[in-house]
C-alpha cells in the first residue's frame, strides 16, 4: 500500500499540473508532492531496515532497504529541483519564452519522470525495471529540449538516440539472463522468473557463459544511461542544454537510478560467476570514465558542461566502488550516490540561477561572482568543494570508504589511478572555480532570491551533516548494501 | 547425403553410359549456349516491338567467324592464342561434370562446388589475360573492369552455392541436386530463397548482362566484356563467343537444377535422358526469358554502382550460409 | 519445437528479418527502408503468432497482435509521414559507402554466428539455433545507426536493433513476460513518436534533417 502511494502522489501532482493552467500554487503542489515522497521514503527506510521487505500492487512492487534508500535520494533531489522549477518557469514566462501551456507540459513531464524513476527502484521484476528506465528517457527528451533552441534540439536528438540504443543492449542482456534462468532445472517458469527474489535465489545455478555475455551487455547498456565511458557522449550535451531543474534531476538521480539497476544485476551475475567478472567490467568502464572526465574537464568553457563532465567522473568513482563489492564499499557507494546527488543538484540549480541573472553560462563571461553575488557565489563555491570530495562533506567519507574497499580486494592500482585522475580534475575545477568566483574586489554586492537560497543551502547542510554523522543513515546503508552483497 | 545418392543410383549405369551422358551434356551446352543467347535477343527485340534476329543467329555467326582468316594483333604472345582455348576447354570440362541432365555424370565425385567454380574462374582469368595481351587501351580497360566485378561475383557464386551445400551436407554438386530432389520441402527454406536472390545477381554479373554489362554496346565508357575481346577476330573470336555462351548455358542450367531440380535424371539411361534434356531446355529457356525481360525493363547501372549490387549479392549469400548453419 | 510446418515458418520469418536488415543497408531510398521495416514487423508478428499457436500461449498471441500493429503498421506509418514531408529524400552520403558497408555486414553476420555459438551449444534446440540471426540483425542495425547521417535512416537503424532484439527474445525465450513485452513495445513506439516529433521540428527549424550539419555541440 505504502509503495502504491509513493508512486501515486507525484503522478497525481503532475496530472494536476497538466489539468489546470500554471500558477505558483501548482508549483508548490509539486513541491509538496515531492516532499511527501521524501517523507514516505524515510518511513519506508525505517520499515525496511533490518531486512524487512514491503510489497504492493499484487506483488509487482517490492521494496527492500536498497529500494527505500533510492526512494529517499529521489525524494530529496526532486524536492530541491521542484522548488527551483517554480523560479525557472516564472522567469521564462516573464521573459515571454514560454506560454503557461508549456509550463503545464513541463510540470507533467517532470512529475512523470520522477514517477518513472520511483517505479524503477520499486519494481519487483527486473524486466519491469528495464521498462521504467526506458520510460525515463522518453519523459526527459522533451524536457531536455524544453528551451527549444537549436542546441537543445540537437542535444535531445543525441540523447534519445544514444540512450535508446544503450537501453536496447540492456534489454538484450536482460533477455539473456532470463534465458539462463529459464534453463535452471526446478526454477519456477512464467512471469516470476525475472523477479529479483527468485532470480537471486537461482543465481548460483545460472549458466555462466550466458550470464557472462548478458552481464557485459548490461554493463554497456545501463552504463549508457549511467553516463559511463565509452557511451557517455550524450551526457554533456543533454545536461548542459536541459533546464537547470531537469539537469539537477538527471545528473543527481537519473544516472544513479540506472546504476541501481547495475547493482541488482551485479548481484545476480556474481552469484553465477563469482565477483571477478563484473569487477573487471566495472573497473574498465570506471577507469575509462575517469580518464574521459579528467582529459576533457580542463578545456570546458561552460559551467553546465563542466558539471556534466564532473558527473561522468563521479559515476566512474561509483563504478570502481561497486567493483570492489564489499559491504563497506557498497555502503560507501550508496552514500556517494546521495552525497553526489545533493551536491550536483545544488550546483546545477545554482548554475541555472547564474544563467538566469547573468544571461550566460560561459565561465569566461561570469567573473568574480563571489564579490557581486555573495550568497549565490558562496553556494556555488561550497558546492564545488563538496564535489571535489573535501571534508567535511559526505563525499569525502564515501570516497575514502570506497578506496578502502578497493584496497581490501586488491584493487589498489585502480584506486591509485582514480586518485591521479581526481588530482587532475581537482586542478581543472580549481582553475575554473577561481576564475568564476574570485576577483572583482569592490563590486557592489546584490542579493539572491530566498526561493533559491534556502533550498540550496539546505542541500549543502544535509551534505555536511551526512559527512559528519553516521546517524541516521548508517544502519539503512548497511542493510541496503547487504541486499546486493552476498 | 551419400545415402541419398546410393539409393537414387540403385541401378548404377555403366561407365560408358555415364561418359555418354557427360558428352551429351557438353554438346547440349555447346549448342544450347548460342541458342539461349539467340532466344534472349529475340525476346528483347519482341518486347521492344522489333522482329529481331532468328534464334539460330548465334550459331550462324559462329560458323561465319570460323571460316574467316585467323589474324592476331601485332606483338601478341602465346597467351592470346591460348586464352580462347582455355576458356572453351574449362567451360567444357565444367559442363561435363556438372549435374545438368543427370545426378551421376562421369567423375561425379570430383564435381565439387569448388572445382566447378574454379574452372569458371580459370576461364575468366584466361579471357582477361587474353584481353591484356595485345597491350591496347581497350583490352586493358575491359580486363580491369571484368576483374573488378569478378573479384566480388566469384566469391559470391561460391558462397551462394555453399549455402545449399550446408543444407545438403555435401559440397558435391550432384549430391546437392540429388538431396534437393529427395527433399522437396527445402525449396521454401529461408537460406534457399536468400541464396537464389544472391545467385541470380551473380549469374547476371558473370554472364555480362544488363544491369551489370550491356552485351550489345560498344560505348567505351560502359563496355566491359566487349572491350576485352575487341582485339580478337576470326576463329579466336568464335572460340571466345562460344566459350562465353557456354558459360551462360552452364550457369543457367546449374541455377535451374540447384533450385528447381525436377526432371534431373537419377539413373542416366536411354530415353529418360532425352526427357531430361527437354526439361533442362525448358527450364533454362524460362530463366533466360526472365533475364531478357529484366534487361528490357532496367537501365544499366553506372559502373561504380555495380560493386554495390554485387556486394549485396555477396552479403545475401553469406546470410544464406549462416541461416543454413543455424537451421540445419 | 519439432521440425515440421511450424518450425519452417519460424525459420523463414527469422530469415526475412535478417534479410530485411541487409536490404536496409543496401537501399538508399528512404521509402524503401520503411517498407523493409514493415516487412520485418509482419515477419516478427507471424513468428510470434506461430509460436503462440504452437505452445497454446495466449499472452504470446496478444504480443503477436501488438507487434503486428506497432511494428508492422504504426511505426512505419509515422516514419512515412517524416519522409513525405521531404519527398525524394535519399541517404546521399553515408559515412561508409555501400559496398564496404555490405561487406562489413557479411563480417557482422559471421561474427554473430560465432558469438551465439556458445548459446546454441548449451541448449541445442531448433529455436535457439536461430538466435544468431537476431544478433546479426542487431549488429547490422548498429552499423546503420553509426554510418547513416539522415534522421530517418538513424531511426531505421534504431528500429532494426529493436527488431533484432525482439527476434532474439522470441527465439531464446518465446518472449519475455507479457508485462515486460508490452512495456517494451510501448516504449519503442513512444521513442519513435518522440524522434518523429524531433525530426519534424528540426525540418521546420533548419530546413533539413541531415545530422552531419548539426555540429554545434562538441568538445
Amino acid at each position: 500500500m505504502l509503495l502504491t502511494v509513493i508512486l501515486a502522489v507525484p503522478l497525481a501532482a503532475g496530472l494536476l499540473g497538466a489539468a489546470i493552467s500554471w500558477r505558483r500554487a501548482v508549483g508548490w503542489a509539486m513541491v509538496a508532492a515531492n516532499a511527501a515522497v521524501l517523507g514516505l521514503g524515510i518511513a519506508l527506510g525505517i520499515e525496511t531496515d533490518h531486512r524487512h521487505v514491503a510489497g504492493g500492487l499484487d506483488g509487482a512492487l517490492r521494496a527492500d532497504a536498497l529500494s527505500a534508500f533510492m526512494v529517499v535520494v529521489i525524494g530529496a533531489i526532486s524536492l530541491l529541483a521542484s522548488i527551483q522549477s517554480i523560479r525557472y518557469l516564472e522567469a521564462e514566462i516573464a521573459r515571454g519564452e514560454h506560454s503557461t501551456r508549456h509550463a503545464s507540459l513541463y510540470s507533467l513531464l517532470v512529475q512523470v519522470f520522477v514517477t518513472c524513476m520511483l517505479a524503477a527502484v520499486l519494481a519487483a521484476n527486473l524486466g519491469a525495471l528495464w521498462v521504467a528506465v526506458e520510460a525515463t528517457t522518453i519523459a526527459t527528451t522533451f524536457l531536455v529540449g524544453h528551451r527549444r533552441s537549436d542546441k537543445a534540439l540537437e542535444a535531445s536528438w543525441k540523447y534519445v538516440l544514444i540512450c535508446s540504443v544503450g537501453i536496447a543492449l540492456a534489454f538484450l542482456g536482460t533477455v539473456l539472463v532470463y534465458f539462463a534462468a529459464l534453463h535452471v532445472p526446478g526454477h519456477p517458469s512464467g512471469a516470476s522468473v525475472l523477479d529479483w527474489t527468485s532470480l537471486v535465489h537461482a543465481s548460483h545455478h545460472l549458466d555462466p557463459a550466458v550470464v557472462r555475455l548478458g552481464m557485459a551487455l548490461l554493463v554497456l547498456g545501463y552504463g549508457t544511461k549511467v553516463g559511463l565511458a565509452p557511451m557517455h557522449s550524450w551526457l554533456p550535451d543533454a545536461h548542459s542544454q536541459a533546464p537547470a531543474p531537469v539537469s539537477a534531476l538527471m545528473s543527481g538521480v537519473l544516472l544513479t537510478v540506472a546504476f541501481y539497476a547495475l547493482l541488482r544485476f551485479k548481484a545476480v551475475a556474481d552469484g553465477a560467476l563469482g565477483p571477478g567478472y563484473s569487477r573487471t567490467l566495472l573497473v574498465i568502464v570506471g577507469l575509462a570514465s575517469l580518464l574521459v572526465a579528467a582529459s576533457l574537464l580542463l578545456t570546458q568553457r561552460d559551467v553546465k558542461r563542466m558539471l556534466a563532465y564532473h558527473s561522468i567522473e563521479h559515476m566512474g568513482l561509483i563504478a570502481l566502488g561497486a567493483a570492489a563489492g564489499t559491504t563497506l564499499a557498497i555502503a560507501a557507494v550508496l552514500l556517494h550516490i546521495l552525497g553526489h546527488g545533493l551536491a550536483k543538484a545544488v550546483l546545477f540549480l545554482a548554475s541555472g540561477e547564474i544563467l538566469l541573472v547573468e544571461g550566460t553560462s560561459e565561465i569566461d563571461k561570469i567573473p568574480s561572482l563571489l564579490a557581486r553575488r555573495p550568497l549565490l557565489g558562496g553556494i556555488f563555491g561550497f558546492g564545488l568543494v563538496a564535489l571535489l570530495g573535501l571534508p567535511p562533506f559526505s563525499l569525502f567519507v564515501s570516497e575514502l570508504n570506497m578506496i578502502r574497499g578497493e584496497l581490501a580486494v586488491g584493487l589498489g592500482w585502480a584506486a591509485g589511478l582514480s586518485l591521479l585522475a581526481m588530482a587532475v580534475i581537482f586542478a581543472a575545477v580549481m582553475a575554473h572555480g577561481r576564475h568564476l568566483l574570485l576577483g572583482g574586489r569592490g563590486a557592489t554586492p546584490s542579493a539572491t532570491s530566498r526561493l533559491v537560497g534556502v533550498p540550496l543551502v539546505g542541500g549543502l547542510v544535509a551534505c555536511v551533516f551526512f559527512g559528519l554523522s553516521a546517524w541516521p543513515l548508517q544502519s539503512l546503508l548497511d542493510a541496503a548494501a547487504r541486499v546486493v552483497v552476498r | 547425403m551419400t545415402g541419398a545418392l546410393a539409393t537414387l543410383g540403385a541401378a548404377s549405369p555403366s561407365l560408358w553410359a555415364r561418359i555418354g551422358t557427360s558428352v551429351l551434356q557438353v554438346v547440349a551446352v555447346v549448342v544450347g549456349g548460342p541458342l539461349l543467347l539467340g532466344l534472349m535477343a529475340k525476346i528483347r527485340a519482341r518486347a521492344e516491338g522489333r522482329m529481331g534476329p532468328p534464334i539460330t543467329q548465334g550459331l550462324s555467326d559462329l560458323r561465319k567467324l570460323v571460316r574467316k582468316e585467323a589474324i592476331r594483333a601485332e606483338h601478341t604472345s602465346a597467351v592470346a592464342a591460348l586464352a580462347p582455348l582455355v576458356l572453351v576447354a574449362s567451360a567444357a570440362v565444367a559442363a561435363a561434370v556438372t549435374p545438368l541432365l543427370t545426378t551421376r555424370p562421369v567423375v561425379a565425385g570430383g564435381a565439387d562446388v569448388f572445382v566447378v567454380v574454379y574452372l569458371l574462374l580459370m576461364g575468366s582469368v584466361a579471357l582477361a589475360l587474353g584481353g591484356l595481351d595485345a597491350g591496347t587501351a581497350f583490352g586493358g580497360m575491359g580486363a580491369s573492369r571484368a576483374m573488378t566485378i569478378g573479384a566480388i561475383s566469384e566469391p559470391a557464386l561460391l558462397v551462394g552455392i555453399l549455402a545449399l551445400a550446408v543444407q545438403a551436407r555435401t559440397s558435391n554438386l550432384p549430391g546437392i541436386v540429388a538431396a534437393s530432389l529427395a527433399h522437396p520441402g527445402w525449396l521454401a527454406s529461408p537460406q534457399r530463397l536468400l541464396a537464389l536472390v544472391a545467385l541470380v545477381v551473380v549469374v547476371i554479373a558473370e554472364t555480362g548482362r544488363i544491369p551489370v554489362d550491356n552485351p550489345s554496346t560498344h560505348l567505351e565508357l560502359t563496355m566491359i566484356h566487349e572491350a576485352m575481346v575487341l582485339e580478337q577476330a576470326g576463329p579466336d573470336l568464335a572460340l571466345v563467343t562460344l566459350g562465353e555462351s557456354m558459360r551462360l548455358a552452364l550457369l543457367l542450367g546449374l541455377l535451374a537444377n540447384l533450385f528447381f531440380p525436377w526432371g534431373v535424371d537419377a539413373s542416366g539411361s536411354g530415353l529418360v535422358l532425352l526427357a531430361a534434356l527437354a526439361v533442362l531446355a525448358a527450364k533454362t529457356a524460362a530463366l533466360a526469358g526472365m533475364i531478357a525481360l529484366v534487361e528490357v525493363s532496367t537501365a544499366k547501372l553506372r559502373l561504380f554502382r555495380v560493386p554495390e549490387l554485387l556486394a549485396g549479392g555477396f552479403v545475401l549469400a553469406v546470410v544464406a550460409v549462416t541461416t543454413g548453419l543455424v537451421t540445419r | 519445437m519439432r521440425p515440421g510446418g511450424a518450425l519452417d515458418v519460424v525459420q523463414l520469418a527469422a530469415g526475412v528479418v535478417l534479410a530485411g536488415a541487409v536490404l536496409a543497408l543496401w537501399r538508399k531510398d528512404l521509402r524503401a527502408l520503411i517498407s523493409v521495416l514493415s516487412l520485418q514487423g509482419a515477419a516478427l508478428a507471424t513468428l510470434a503468432g506461430v509460436l503462440a499457436a504452437h505452445d497454446g500461449d495466449v499472452g504470446l498471441g496478444v504480443v503477436a497482435g501488438v507487434v503486428l500493429v506497432a511494428k508492422g503498421l504504426v511505426i512505419p506509418g509515422l516514419l512515412a509521414r517524416v519522409v513525405r514531408a521531404d519527398p525524394g529524400s535519399r541517404e546521399t552520403a553515408p559515412l561508409v559507402n555501400v559496398p564496404a558497408s555490405l561487406v562489413t555486414a557479411a563480417v557482422l553476420v559471421v561474427l554473430s554466428y560465432l558469438v551465439a555459438g556458445r548459446l546454441t551449444a548449451l541448449f541445442p534446440d531448433p529455436l535457439t539455433r536461430l538466435a544468431p540471426l537476431g544478433l546479426a540483425t542487431v549488429l547490422v542495425g548498429f552499423f546503420v545507426l553509426v554510418t547513416r547521417r539522415k534522421a530517418v535512416s538513424q531511426i531505421v537503424g534504431l528500429l532494426l536493433i529493436d527488431n533484432g532484439l525482439a527476434l532474439t527474445a522470441f527465439l531464446l525465450t518465446a518472449g519475455v513476460p507479457l508485462l515486460v513485452e508490452l512495456g517494451a513495445s510501448l516504449d519503442v513506439l513512444l521513442v519513435v513518436v518522440v524522434l518523429q516529433v524531433l525530426a519534424t521540428t528540426m525540418r521546420a527549424r533548419f530546413g533539413h534533417v541531415d545530422l552531419d550539419q548539426l555540429r554545434e555541440l562538441h568538445d
